[in-house]
This record gives structure tokens, C-alpha cells and sequence, in this order.
């Protein structure tokens, strides 16, 4: 549609760097834009800045955090876990964040930190709001008793510690700037989102060409924009403020939590979970193997890794229109424009394919090592395999087993670090050899 | 039972939204349609599928890769035109539509594929997941919804998983399944029914759209926005997007519109 009154305003140039506010560090740390998600919607490098300049406005830095209205998060915690670390007169440590995670997660949450390139699994990037090990359906962000608990523990068999020495202000001011950092992700992608589907070029009515510009928040500006940034904002928060809502409470009747069973009660269970385990209700040993070794779907990808292949893909096939259009010998000048754009594009996105690390594959955890990143608990194996691993392949079976069923799956996966691999195999379904790749 | 918590708001939403609907002020009396015939310039060929798993059942089926379906004279199967609205635009819908809402529309797991491979759903519509596939296991991955809950779930073969969703998705979602890691689907979901996915012949028609100028976007998924497509007289622009007008009482008819491999990023 186009616009009759053309939306020419110059844009106050706001720098997206704020200087840095004194204290004895000499280099104050930034926030990194998503570049992977900036060139795969194709926003270019003044929308860059601009959503820059608003991300700044919502969010301060990484030194005066910003709680935006709305959000839902307290301002208080984020001063303690924002900034550099140091601690005050009457011993209260302050700059957390940065003490205790920067390293692997990076000052964005980006999962970038200075160490991140050479951990396995990659520390996690929040920017996507998606988050492993929870209590809730699948879809929903994490409650705030999830993420406590994985800090509280770390992730067992991973880099990711456990903080169980930090004082429970500590940690709580800690979970809340994981959730400010995910909001801001979040944000940032809708904002791309927003540039590519509502800005971007337009004509008037004389057929002049010009361009809309995304304006800082604070200003006296197009009031469309401040409404369309304040619902992003909303939107997001609202999926965190919801997170308790959607939380999965096993049945109070189903097999208990305290684990009070005689052993022959336990056994059968057991052995109805293996059954579960080779079902085509349940499927798990198509991905976790025959055995259970985690060697039966090697090839999938989680859902960090599919973003950075599906950019790798679309620049592949841009390089090549690239260079057929190079060669073409009849371009007029909209297409020497438009091919002028592409190489742009082409080279930025190549910068950014540069700077990823090496792709890994989503491996189905080995079930026989005993180790669970989640959580040992009863109940933690049962959410997983509940609501399945968000981000990662594996699917939730909640909504076909029965709470009995799930509560014999857990037993069974708990039973299997302790089944000696002598122990000739259940027959398997006839295709199960094959299964294995 | 487990206890989940979650709110059944979505039906009561689309119930009030049903009824708001239903005794609105036929403000856009008039109305025209939109077709045409997508044809593919090129060849591409299907390549077969190397199947990994349940190879018993699924090798049997010659698959092929679906990433460019042809029928047909040529036909181009799986493009999809919908309306383009601005965020907060609302639009019109017609009487006839509602009609057909409450009916589910069906994604079948079925020959290790899923069927279709590109679809259409109106948020006012439950989608049911099926697997027809007898013993063989499927999970149906959603995971990259944005606007609408995402989800993760295994599909068994009695028990159809059904879905509501209430709002529009930007551009067509894949669908997939980890355990047959080929299977593919794209999923268009709107809040308002002026959408088609071409069929194996290549057409496709909008019916009953508001009488007036709108704009559309075409999308490919090997491509994305299938952008400086001829369309009739007009040509979409860098984000597939194109305007029409549609006039009261009368269909446009695109007629032919040629894709080509470049057109689809091949
Ligand atoms: C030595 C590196 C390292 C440090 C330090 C570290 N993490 Fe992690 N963290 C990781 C890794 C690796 C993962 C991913 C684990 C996985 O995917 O299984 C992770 C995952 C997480 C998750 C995601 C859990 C989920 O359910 O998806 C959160 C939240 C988290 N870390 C928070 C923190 C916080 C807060 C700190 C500082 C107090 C911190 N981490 C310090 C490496 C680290
Ligand atoms: C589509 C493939 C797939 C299927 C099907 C699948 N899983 Fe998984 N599973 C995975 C992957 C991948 C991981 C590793 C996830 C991660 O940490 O990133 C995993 C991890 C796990 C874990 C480890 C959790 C933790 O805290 O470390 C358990 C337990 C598990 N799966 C059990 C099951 C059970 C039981 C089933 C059947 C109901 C099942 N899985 C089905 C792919 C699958």
C-alpha cells in the first residue's frame, strides 16, 4: 500500500555506543547486535543502528540495565547482577553477571563469551527466550524456579557450573538478568521483524522512492512506532509473566515422587518402561539407539544451529545469483541497483558466516553414562520426556502416554546406567538394525 | 491425568470473535476474487530420497524431495499468495467463509510424507494432526511457530494431535519430523481467510475478497518472498509483496505467471 504523505524526517543520529560512566574499568562492555538474525532478514545497516538506538532506549547497557515498563522485571536485581563486579562497604557483591557468566554466555547472553568457542555443548544463548530444562509445556519461557534450579545445579556432564555457593539474593538477582538479557534477544528479533514486515522503502505519490525510518523511543516521534515497540515489548513479556501458568503437575495418585515402592513393584515398572522405550507410541530408541547409547538419530541439528544453517543455505544460493547476474550482459539500471544490494548483502552475510562456530550436531544423550543435565530427580526426567527438550530434536509424549506410562519410562531410563550391557537385548522390532546410521 | 494449567482461551476467543463477526455491519458488501496459474520454467527433477529409517515401510513409497512440485502443463504446486496486512489492519471477511471455519483442516503423516505438504489455516479453523502410517512412529516439530505456541509432539496412531492457533503467522511455518528427518511441510496460518497455496496444476483463487486495492505476497520455500515476479501487469517487489485491485462483482485473472529456478533461489 502506499503512502500519500511521504515520511521524510531526518533521523537524529543517536550513538548506539554510550559513553561509559565512571568507574576504574577502561573498557566498558556493549551489547552485540544479532548479526546472524540482522543479515538472514536482510536489515541493513542503518536499520541496524536504528533498532540499536531503541534496543538502548528499552534496555540501557550492560553497566545501567533498564527494566522497560511493562516488562515486568525488577529493577533492583538487575543493578546488582548488571555492571562490573565489585563489592560495597557492607559486603554486598555487586556485578554478578559479569564475575560469573560473562565468560561463557557473553555480555549479550549470546552464548559468545571468550571461552564459549571451545565448550561442548556451546554455552546457551538466550536471545531466542528458548531454554531447556523446564518444569512447563514446551512452548513457554522458563518459571523463574527453572532457571534457580539449573543455576543452583549447573548442568551435569557440561561447562555449566553450579552456583549453589551463591548467597539466594545472588542467584535470584542472577535469574532475573538471564530473563532481562532473553527479553532483550527476544525483542531485538521482533524488532527485526517489525523493520522488515511494516518499514523499509516506499514510494509517494509522485513515485519518489524514500525510506522509513525506525525512530529512537524517546523521542517525539511517529506515534505508530512507539505503540507497534511498546505491544513487542508487552508481547514478549507477557509469555515470561505466563511461564507459571503451563507448568506440568503429575497426578497425585500416579507413582509417588519418594520413591517408597517394594522392589518387585519397581521391577515391573521397569520392564513396562523398556517396553514403552521400543513402542511407536514413545519412539525413543529410534533417536537414543537400540541400546540406548544415543547413536540412533546423529544427524538433526538443535534449533541454535538450524538458524545459523538455514542462513548458510540462503547465502550459498545468493552467491550463486550473484554471479550469474554478473555475468548477464542485459541489466538495466534497476538491476545493476538491485544486484548492487545483493553484493552487499552477499559480502555481509559472508562476514557473519565467518565469525560462527563450528556446526554441531544434536547428538541424543548416551542414557546408559547415567548423567542427566536436566536433572536426576524423578520429576526431572519425567518433564523432560513430558514436554520433550525445547530447541533440541527430542518431541514430548505428554499428550499421548498416560501419567502411568511416563512414570514407567522414568524408571526405566534410571535402571539403564545399571543393566549391564551383557544383558542380551530385548528382540527389537525388525527394522531396529537399520536404525542405527 | 496430568494438570496442565494452560487456559482454553482460545476457543472462547474465537467464539467472541465468531459472534462479533457474524453480526457486523456488511460493510464491504462487494467483493472480487483473484486467480491464476503458476507455471514452473526450468528443470528441476525430484530427486529421490535416501531413506534412514523404517526403510521396511518408508522405502516403499518412492519419495521424492518436495522442495519444487510440478504437475501438469508445467504446473507449479506449493506457491503461496496471501493478503498482506500491517499490523493491527484488519480486513472484511465474507459470509461464505465462515461457513466452512469450524471444519479442522488435516495434516496427515502418511507414507513417511506429510500430506499436504502446503497448507492453508485460518486461526478460525483447529488443525488435526493424523498419523495414517500403521506401527510407524512420527513427531510432528513446530518449533518454529513465532506468533503461536510452539510444540514438540509425538503422533500416534489413534489419538490425533488437535491444535488452535490465534494468530497470524508472518509467512508459512515449516513443520517437521526428527525421527524421518526428510519430511517437510509448510503451514500458512492467518487470522483471515484470503490465502491459497497453488495446487498440483499450479492454480489457485482467492475467492471473496473485499472489493479494493490490496496487496499480496508470494512465497516460495526454497526461496522465501519470491521477489520481481511478473504477475499480470504488476511485478512484486523485494519482499513479494504486490498490489491488485480487486474489483466488486469480477475475478482478476493473472492467467499464466512463469517461475523460474532463479526466481526460487535453485
Ligand atoms: C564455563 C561456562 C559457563 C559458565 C561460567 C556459565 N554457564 Fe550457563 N551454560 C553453560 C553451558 C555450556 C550451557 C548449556 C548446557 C546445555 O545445553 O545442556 C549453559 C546453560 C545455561 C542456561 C540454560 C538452561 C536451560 O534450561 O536451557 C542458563 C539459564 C545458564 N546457563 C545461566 C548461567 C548463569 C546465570 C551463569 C552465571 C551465574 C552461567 N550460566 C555460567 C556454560 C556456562
Ligand atoms: C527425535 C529424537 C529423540 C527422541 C524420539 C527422543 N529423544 Fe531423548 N533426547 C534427544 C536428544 C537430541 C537429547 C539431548 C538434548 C540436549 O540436551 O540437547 C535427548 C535427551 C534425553 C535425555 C537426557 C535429559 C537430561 O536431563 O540430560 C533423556 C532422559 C531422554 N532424552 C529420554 C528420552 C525418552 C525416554 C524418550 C522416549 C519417550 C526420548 N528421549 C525420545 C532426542 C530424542
Amino acid at each position: 500500500m502506499k503512502y500519500t504523505t511521504p515520511f521524510l524526517r531526518l533521523l537524529p543520529v543517536i550513538g548506539a555506543v554510550v559513553a561509559s560512566v565512571g568507574c576504574q574499568e577502561s573498557k566498558t562492555p556493549d551489547f552485540r547486535l544479532n548479526m546472524v538474525r540482522m543479515v538472514s532478514t536482510e536489515t541493513d545497516g542503518d536499520y541496524q543502528q536504528e533498532i540499536a538506538n531503541v534496543l538502548d532506549g528499552l534496555f540501557g547497557t550492560p553497566d545501567q540495565p533498564i527494566a522497560p515498563a511493562g516488562s515486568g522485571l525488577d529493577q533492583a536485581k538487575l543493578n546488582l547482577a548488571a555492571g562490573p563486579a565489585w563489592s560495597d562497604d557492607a559486603g554486598v557483591n555487586h556485578g554478578l553477571y559479569r564475575k560469573h557468566c560473562v565468560h561463557c554466555h557473553g555480555v549479550t547472553g549470546d552464548g559468545r563469551g571468550p571461552t564459549a568457542r571451545f565448550l561442548n555443548p556451546y554455552p546457551r544463548d538466550y536471545r531466542m527466550g528458548l531454554f531447556k530444562f523446564k518444569s512447563n509445556a514446551a512452548a513457554d519461557r522458563p518459571t523463574d524456579e527453572d532457571l534457580h534450579r539449573i543455576l543452583w545445579n549447573g548442568a551435569p556432564g557440561t561447562s555449566m557450573p553450579s552456583f549453589s555457593l551463591l548467597a539466594s539474593a545472588e542467584i535470584e538477582a542472577l535469574v532475573e538478568y538471564v530473563k532481562y538479557l532473553a527479553i532483550r534477544g527476544e525483542v531485538e528479533r521482533a524488532l527485526t521483524s517489525y523493520v522488515y514486515d511494516e518499514l523499509g522503502e516506499d514510494e509517494d505519490d509522485e513515485g519518489r522512492v524514500y525510506r522509513i525510518p525506525l525512530n529512537p523511543v524517546d523521542g517525539e516521534y511517529a506515534e505508530d512506532q512507539r505503540e507497534a515497540i511498546a505491544d513487542i515489548v508487552a508481547d514478549v513479556s507477557e509469555t515470561w509473566q505466563a511461564a507459571n501458568e503451563s507448568v506440568v503437575v503429575p497426578d497425585e495418585d500416579a507413582i509417588p515422587e519418594l520413591d517408597n515402592r517394594t522392589a518387585e513393584e519397581r521391577a515391573a515398572s521397569i520392564v513396562k518402561g523398556r517396553e514403552l522405550f521400543y513402542d511407536k507410541r514413545a519412539n525413543c530408541y529410534t533417536c537414543h539407539g537400540p541400546t540406548g547409547l544415543g547413536d540412533g538419530q546423529t544427524t538433526d541439528y538443535d534449533m541454535w544451529t538450524k538458524e545459523q544453517l538455514e542462513l548458510i543455505a540462503a547465502t550459498d544460493s545468493l552467491a550463486d545469483s550473484v554471479a550469474e547476474e554478473r555475468e548477464a550482459d542485459d541489466l538495466d539500471e534497476d538491476d545493476l541497483r538491485e544486484l548492487d544490494r545483493s553484493e552487499q548483502l552477499l559480502s555481509d552475510r559472508e562476514d557473519v558466516i565467518a565469525t560462527l562456530y563450528p556446526i554441531r550436531n544434536a547428538i541424543p544423550r548416551n542414557l546408559r553414562a547415567g548423567v542427566y543435565r536436566g536433572g536426576r530427580r524423578r520429576i526431572d526426567i519425567y518433564w523432560r520426556i513430558h514436554q520433550g527438550i525445547p530447541g533440541s530434536p527430542m518431541p514430548g509424549v505428554g499428550a499421548t502416554l498416560s501419567d502411568e506410562e511416563i512414570w514407567n519410562l522414568v524408571d526405566y531410563v534410571l535402571s539403564l546406567p545399571y543393566e549391564a550391557a551383557s544383558i542380551p537385548q530385548r528382540a527389537l522390532p525388525v527394522n531396529a538394525e537399520t536404525l542405527v546410521n | 491425568m496430568i494438570r496442565i494449567a494452560t487456559f482454553s482461551l482460545p476457543m472462547a476467543i474465537a467464539a467472541v470473535a465468531f459472534a462479533a463477526l457474524a453480526d457486523m455491519p456488511a460493510s464491504a458488501a462487494e467483493w472480487g476474487s483473484i486467480k491464476g496459474r503458476f507455471v514452473f520454467d526450468g528443470d528441476v527433477k525430484a530427486e529421490p530420497i535416501s531413506i534412514t529409517k523404517d526403510k521396511e515401510y518408508c522405502g516403499n513409497h518412492k519419495l521424492v524431495d518436495e522442495t519444487v512440485v510440478t504437475g501438469e502443463k508445467n504446473g507449479l504446486a506449493n506457491m503461496f499468495v496471501y493478503l498482506y496486512l500491517k499490523r493491527g489492519d484488519s480486513v472484511d471477511v465474507h459470509p461464505d467463509y465462515e461457513k466452512s471455519a469450524s471444519e479442522p483442516a488435516v495434516l496427515d503423516n502418511n507414507e513417511c510424507r506429510f500430506e499436504p505438504h502446503a497448507m492453508t489455516l485460518w486461526t478460525k479453523q483447529p488443525l488435526e494432526i493424523r498419523n495414517s502410517d500403521p506401527g510407524i512412529g512420527h513427531n510432528t516439530n513446530a518449533m518454529k511457530l513465532t506468533a503461536n505456541p510452539s510444540f514438540n509432539e509425538i503422533i500416534p496412531n489413534d489419538k490425533p494431535a488437535v491444535k488452535n492457533f490465534e494468530k497470524s503467522e508472518p509467512a508459512p511455518s515449516p513443520f517437521a519430523c526428527n525421527i524421518h528427518p526428510w519430511m517437510s511441510a509448510y503451514v500458512l496460518i492467518r487470522d483471515n481467510p484470503y490465502m491459497a497455496a497453488s495446487a498440483k496444476d499450479g492454480t489457485f483463487e482467492i475467492k471473496n475478497v473485499p472489493a479494493g486495492k490490496h496487496e499480496f505476497v508470494v512465497w516460495h520455500e526454497g526461496k522465501g518472498n519470491v521477489r520481481n515476479l511478473k504477475l499480470g501487469k504488476e511485478k512484486t517487489d523485494r519482499k513479494g509483496r504486490v498490489e491488485f485491485e480487486i474489483k466488486a462483482g469480477e475475478t482478476l485473472d493473472l492467467g499464466e505467471v512463469k517461475v523460474t529456478e532463479k526466481d526460487l533461489g535453485l
